[in-house]
């Protein structure tokens, strides 16, 4: 059952670029939160900017009663959350949300990332060694520090890396070594992935070509987290649904079947197309 | 200390109502508060039949307000009255029920369904809502058809008939009084202000609906004011709603002359927020050593105007 409640921040990093980690106190979060899950927090108690912000948990620490987010300051809500200093609070609601589904015995977790979607991914991957499954990451971005926080998977599980512009691993996109790691394969995967649209909707194609079953965590703009202003719905259709239909990404997701999301490159053909059979 | 507060025959505990659209059918709050500690709730709006809503996306958020073009996506009235109300009604609080429709008829069948099954305290007539092509403002900014779609709800149940105005008009006043000849007990001022917001880089608005309603603390002097102006009008109670986050701002709606008031957007920010605004009105009321929150109502003294205290009976 997620809370509602003043967090105190009690330890705050300052990684590369506009990267931080905080670290806040709230123990329902630490108790109960698991990988894919989010929480609503918003800095202090002023009215600007109004709105609460969506953040994967990164990790949680039941002895300390603590959780930790991967923040990027990149508007007024993030600027404001990594501006507080140790000892202030934050309101904050969690945990929220669908979490990743563990993969069975035997099937390998194969965890993608893009930029600061590699935030759930720490906890899954201390989750898979908690419960002995066998993991492994693909990370990818624009340049070398966009791939934060990947020496923390150092002993969990191994980790690829991909840039864009090539100061870091393979150069391009990370589906290249992720499509190289799976033709390779032969026992059984999953994919979980987090990140930018347009790459979810890459690993949704990998997973459908090759008939693996694969879950995204995504990010729509979110106004109260727990369902009730409908403002991040996601428009999905499972294989025994007549039409397809929105579902909130906070109450239903973040975690989505990539399966059952039609992606927006796919709402605009079949609108296209329903155009074209009314006409 | 006296906190409850009467509108024609709906009685509410304390002032403090939700919103619709703000407060999902109220059930989605549970285990978060008490939903006993609200005067009232106010379900989303529900049509007949269930509806998906505006396109993605739906929400932005602008300076101290949120843009939101939802499109009234819901339930339907039946599965409400079948699964929901039972379940909310448990608690001591005040359930009221927008209503919408694409006709008159519409409304007046929505209305029907939930004044045969028990539970709901009032009727809220969404006359209003910015987001949708049929009904909601297109009725509400036309006050031939408010008084046809009050009437028809009127005529359709026992339970107090609240329509909820658009500040999307020339003259809230003409509305105002349109809706307490057809029949209204009392009013909801105001829904969400007309906005849009412009993506500069691919020179489309933020919003697939296009346009939005404008909500949240950008709006509330002009919802106070405008709450003030109908309640100036109409001898019917009105219920203040736009941008209230604590007690001094909904204490600018009762001094307006509101005998209660809704909050909206807060509700996503701070879901808890109801016992710490009843404490800071607990906490204005002994700071000026008053017995009963109604000793506030309408008592605005304004420039030019007659103190409300000296023309009381």
């Amino acid at each position: 059952m997620p809370a509602n409640r003043h967090a105190t921040l009690v330890a705050r990093e300052p990684l590369d670029e506009a990267y931080f980690l905080l670290t806040f106190r709230h123990p329902e979060i630490a108790h109960s939160a698991r990988a894919g899950q989010f929480v609503m927090i918003k800095a202090g108690v002023s009215v600007e900017p109004p709105l609460r912000r969506p953040f994967s948990i990164l990790s949680v620490d039941p002895g300390e009663e603590t959780f930790s987010l991967f923040v990027k300051a990149i508007g007024e809500g993030t600027r404001a959350l990594t501006r507080l200093a140790e000892g202030e609070v934050a309101q904050c609601l969690g945990p929220l949300g669908r979490p990743f589904t563990r993969p069975e015995a035997g099937t390998e977790a194969v965890m993608v990332a893009g930029g600061y979607g590699i935030a759930p991914f720490f906890l899954f991957a201390r989750e898979l060694r908690a419960a002995n499954r066998s993991g492994r990451v693909f990370y990818g971005g624009r340049g070398e520090r966009d791939l934060q926080l990947r020496e923390r998977f150092t002993g969990l599980v191994p980790l690829v890396t991909a840039t864009e512009d090539g100061s870091l691993g393979a150069r391009g996109r990370v589906t290249a070594p992720l499509e190289a790691f799976l033709d390779d394969q032969a026992g059984a995967v999953r994919l979980y992935a987090c990140g930018p649209d347009a790459m979810l909707h890459a690993v949704a194609r990998v997973a459908e070509r090759r008939g693996i079953e694969a879950e995204a965590s995504l990010d729509p703009w979110m106004g109260c987290g727990i369902g009730t202003c409908l403002g991040c719905v996601v428009f999905t259709q499972s294989r025994d649904e007549a039409r397809a239909k929105y579902r909130c990404a906070c109450t239903e997701g973040p975690v989505f079947d990539t399966s059952l999301v039609v992606w927006p490159e796919e709402t605009e053909s079949r609108a296209r197309r329903r155009a074209k059979v009314e006409a | 200390l006296k906190l409850g507060v009467e509108l024609g025959a709906l009685r509410l505990k304390n002032p403090l109502v939700a919103a619709s659209g703000t407060f999902g059918y109220g059930v989605e709050y549970e285990g978060l508060l008490d939903l006993s500690l609200l005067g009232g709730l106010v379900s989303k709006g529900l049509y007949l039949e269930p509806r998906d809503g505006a396109p993605i996306p739906r929400i932005v958020e602008t300076p101290s307000g949120l843009l939101n073009a939802i499109g009234l996506q819901g339930v339907g009235a039946r599965a409400f009255v079948k699964d929901v109300l039972p379940r909310v009604a448990r608690y001591d609080t005040a359930v009221l029920v927008n209503v919408c429709g694409d006709t008159v008829e519409e409304y007046a069948e929505v209305t029907r369904i939930v004044d045969g099954a028990p539970g709901a305290a009032g009727i809220e007539v969404n006359i209003s809502c910015p987001n949708v092509k049929k009904g909601g403002m297109a009725f509400g900014g036309d006050p031939r058809m408010t008084a046809e779609v009050v009437s028809a709800v009127r005529k359709a149940t026992r339970l107090p008939v609240i329509p909820k105005l658009s500040p999307n008009v020339a003259d809230i006043t003409l509305f105002a009084r349109v809706c307490e000849e057809s029949g209204a007990d009392a009013l909801s001022c105001i829904n969400t202000l007309l906005g849009l917001v412009i993506d500069v880089e691919t020179r489309k608005p933020r919003l697939a609906f296009g346009t939005g309603g404008l909500s949240g603390p950008a709006i509330r002097p002009i919802a106070v004011r405008m709450a003030w102006q109908a309640a100036q009008a109409v001898k019917i109670p009105v219920m203040g709603i736009g941008g209230i986050t604590c007690a001094q701002d909904a204490l600018e709606f009762l001094i307006a002359g509101c005998r209660a008031v809704q909050i909206g957007t807060s509700n996503f920010v701070d879901p808890g927020l109801y016992e710490r605004v009843l404490a800071e009105l607990r906490a204005y009321l002994e700071r000026h050593h008053l017995q009963d929150v109604n000793e506030v109502v309408g008592t605005l003294e304004f420039p030019g105007q007659p103190s409300r205290k000296e023309v009381a009976p």
